[in-house]
């Protein structure tokens, strides 16, 4: 087991390097210049090549990669050549909009996702099966965007129960209207999010149904659906797990889109407003912390996967 | 079962959405003004569209920050009305020499910066010069003509090499802002002006708020607060106001008339602008290096249908906006006609002509869309390369790699555009050059303005460009606001009188 961690972590870290190029190269090829845009269209090249200079960004690529993840491994993530403020006091300011989205719209789609989808298993067949299975068919289809304004414009518009975008300026100082404005936006991902979990419960949980276990209990006097509750969801559980990693980045690109709609001040929209700044420094910084994320939420579920799949942990 | 509620919640979202739009149809329009006292302690929410990079109004080009930061935080000696008038600031009075060589501005005593520092006839002096010998500061090149800059006692003088008429205007802008000599202030992120507000903070990628500046040497603001709300989506905006959560929406859409009006808390506001949408051509080579080419490009463009599909703004057939100084109406020079189009295309030889418009995304797919259908009327067949701004930048401003672009153009008299031969325009012309230099040197505001409506109808006659439309500054306000701009409003923003009732 600890050998498998350490191979699997070594694997993460050698990712992450491989991940740190290709994020700084693929901003490199970006057309434009962030010393364009602070000199304006009344400017001339001598005024840019002078800002240019200052900034740094006439240095040679390999140089600027290697300043760059020399920082990063100090523990410097880089800071904004607009503002000068640090990557990690930037993504911290900001997670404190997307972390709580994020946890929202998972537990959102989590909370309908689970039950809903074993019981249209279970009701396979039937009317309300077939309904449930349909209707997260249609959702997951919908676009993030479309949802979102139909809530808006049902919640906060009409009925007037909750805020139709920004994020109070108190921040969490006041919990309660802070919770309130992200709860519009999390619902939004986690309707689109769940449904889609919700197939892959559904789909997960009739496997589990076909499996000889399963009809084994059955066979020894259990009802189907004990049968299938005792022992089958155990394993769906296995498999919703793995999936989550991938819901995981799903609810970060969901983010950046719901930020946007709902101009939420997070990492998202951070993001979004940095890449059209060619702030590259800042952006790259805040692409690492983020594909980081996204490798150790996947590291971590092969652990658990490992650690509660009896089958895994012999084989090692 | 569950499908079909679902179904019939779309449906009845759908019918609701239509029912919002519908009921609003008879409403008659709020007037924006009220009856009540205004509150001194009021927070005033007003949404803009586009968040500034950084505050450095020394360096960071883009209107979005003279929008807010000029005359709000940062003061010239002399400022500008939304109707282009030229007014006192920090100097109570000027006096130019008759010869127009010597320019005299007498300071404002008592005036201090928000940390307290007191305005010296030193830190005039300073800034000045060092604006105009500092060429990565914006707008440096503007000082060129001055020769001298000295205090005498609190009387500031400038002398010039050559008559100017555009310095007192160029110093309403950039080039005239005074700051604090050897200030430490963090300018990126931070500020210390002497205007009526001191930036309070700056939420990046939200919101920025100015407080009142209670030490002001003018009349105080009439709000304790105006909170910036940075909203890029127009239906986001729309949503907020209907909500409630702001107080004036700028950038917004006339199309969204009726919704915004529908509760009776917003009265939609048209204003003049100096937004021209300009369309350029690359005339250094290429079938579009053919006058005749250009001129069937502009007479087979209806203008008219950009008019209509903003519901806002008027046409513009020249380079110079009502606003400006020199406009005079030159629609005689290009009128709509595909039939005049076709054949001055057939005269030029040219058949099966494929262009290239290469034009920021944020801008509204409408235009493009007019565009490639009255090109195609004409036999032009218009390829939409539709490129974030920092590419259209690279290709087309500094690289001049385009055939046809759009972009708005915000900034007020900037003819000089049309003199620069080196600009993404490619248009040179020496006699306009000449009219444009004669222009600048005449010292009678009224020789300067036909020397430049000259030159203008030369840049239409050329074709150098098409002018689809000019834009309006419209705004939603509050009907419990009074004192918000509604002219030019993407340019400036002056908040000075801006007020808000409990009402």
């Amino acid at each position: 087991m600890i050998r498998y961690a350490l191979t699997r972590l070594s694997l993460l870290l050698l990712g992450l390097l491989v991940a740190s190029v290709l994020i700084f190269l693929t901003l490199r090829v970006l057309p434009g210049d962030i010393a364009q845009l602070i000199a304006g269209t009344n400017s001339t090249a001598e005024q840019v090549e002078a800002i240019r200079e200052r900034l740094g960004l006439n240095q040679p690529l390999p140089a600027q990669y290697l300043e760059w993840i020399g920082g990063v491994f100090r523990g410097d993530l880089g800071s904004s050549l607009l503002t000068g403020s640090s990557v990690t006091s930037e993504l911290a300011e900001k997670s404190q909009v997307t972390v709580p989205l994020g946890i929202l719209s998972l537990t959102i789609a989590l909370l309908f996702s689970l039950p809903l989808g074993v019981l249209s298993a279970m009701r396979r067949g039937r009317r309300a099966g077939t309904a449930l299975s349909v209707g997260a068919q249609a959702l997951a289809a919908v676009p993030v965007v479309w949802a979102g304004m139909m809530l808006v414009v049902v919640f906060a518009v009409w009925l007037g129960w909750l805020p139709a975008q920004g994020f109070p300026r108190a921040g969490w100082q006041d919990p309660a209207a802070a919770f309130r404005s992200l709860l519009l936006p999390a619902l939004t991902i986690g309707i689109v999010e769940g449904a889609m979990l919700m197939r892959f419960v559904r789909s997960a949980t009739m496997q589990a149904v076909g499996q000889d276990y399963v009809r084994t209990a059955a066979a020894k006097g259990l009802t189907r659906n004990t049968a299938l509750i005792r022992h089958g969801l155990p394993n769906v559980g296995l498999s919703v797990i793995t999936v989550l990693g991938l819901q995981v980045a799903g609810i970060i690109v969901g983010a950046v889109v719901i930020e946007q709609l709902f101009s939420l001040p997070g990492i998202g929209r951070m993001l979004v407003a940095d890449v059209s700044a060619r702030d590259l420094p800042k952006v790259q910084g805040e692409l690492l912390v983020l594909t980081g994320f996204v490798l150790v939420v996947g590291f971590v579920v092969d652990l658990v996967h490992r650690v509660i799949d009896p089958r895994q942990r012999e084989a090692t | 079962m569950l499908r079909r509620t679902a179904l019939a919640a779309t449906a009845l979202l759908a019918a609701g959405a239509l029912l919002l739009t519908a009921c609003t149809g008879g409403g008659s329009s709020p007037d924006p003004t009220t009856t009540s006292e205004p509150d001194t302690d009021a927070s005033a929410i007003i949404r803009l569209v586009l968040e500034p990079g950084n505050l450095d109004i020394r360096e960071t080009a883009g209107a979005a920050l003279d929008q807010i930061l000029v005359d709000n935080i940062y003061q010239g000696l002399v400022s500008r009305t939304p109707e282009q008038d030229i007014v006192p600031a920090l100097a109570e009075d000027w006096e130019v020499s008759e010869d127009g060589l010597t320019y005299t501005f007498t300071l404002r005593e008592g005036v201090t910066f928000h940390d307290g520092q007191d305005l010296t006839p030193q830190d005039v002096v300073w800034s000045l010069t060092t604006r105009k010998n500092t060429p990565e500061w914006r707008d440096s090149a503007r000082l060129a003509n001055v020769a001298t800059i000295v205090a005498d006692g609190q009387d500031i003088v400038l002398t010039l090499t050559a008559p100017d008429s555009s310095l007192l205007w160029n110093l309403t802008g950039r080039a005239g802002l005074i700051l604090k000599e050897a200030d430490t202030v963090d300018y990126q992120t931070k500020a210390n002006g002497t205007g009526p507000f001191v930036l309070d903070t700056w939420r990046q990628g939200d919101s920025i708020t100015f407080a009142r500046n209670d030490a002001y040497w003018g009349e105080p603001a009439q709000v304790a607060e105006v909170v910036f709300d940075y909203i890029p989506d127009n239906q986001a905006a729309l949503n907020a106001a209907l909500a409630g959560e702001v107080d004036a929406v700028t950038g917004f859409d006339a199309n969204l008339k009726e919704q915004v009006e529908a509760t009776g808390d917003f009265a939609l506001v048209l204003g003049q602008s100096t937004d021209k949408g300009t369309l350029a051509f690359n005339q250094a080579s290429g079938p579009l290096a053919d006058q005749r080419v250009r001129q069937a490009i502009r007479q087979a463009i209806d203008h008219e249908a950009f008019v209509e599909s903003g519901q806002s703004g008027e046409t513009l057939y020249g380079p110079i906006p009502s606003l400006d100084p020199g406009y005079e109406d030159l629609a005689d020079v290009a009128p709509y006609d595909p039939e005049a189009a076709r054949a001055l295309l057939a005269e030029a030889g040219v058949e099966d002509l494929t262009l290239q418009l290469t034009i920021p995304s944020f801008y509204s797919t409408t235009i493009p869309q007019i565009l490639v259908s009255d090109l195609n009327e004409v036999g032009i067949t218009l390829e939409v390369n539709s490129v974030d701004f920092p590419t259209w930048l690279n290709d087309v401003y500094v690289n001049k790699d385009y055939d046809l672009s759009f972009v708005l153009h915000t900034e007020a008299r900037d003819f000089e555009n049309w003199a620069n031969p080196d600009y993404y325009f490619t248009y040179d012309n020496p006699e306009v050059q000449r009219l444009y230099a004669e222009s600048l040197a005449a010292t009678d505001e009224a020789e300067a303005a036909d020397l430049l409506a000259d030159a203008a109808r030369i840049v239409a006659e050329d074709a150098a460009a098409d002018w689809l439309y000019n834009g309006a500054s419209v705004v939603a306000v509050g009907t419990n606001i009074t004192g918000m701009p509604s002219v030019n409003v993407n340019e400036r923003l002056n908040l000075a009188e801006l007020a808000k009732s409990d009402g």
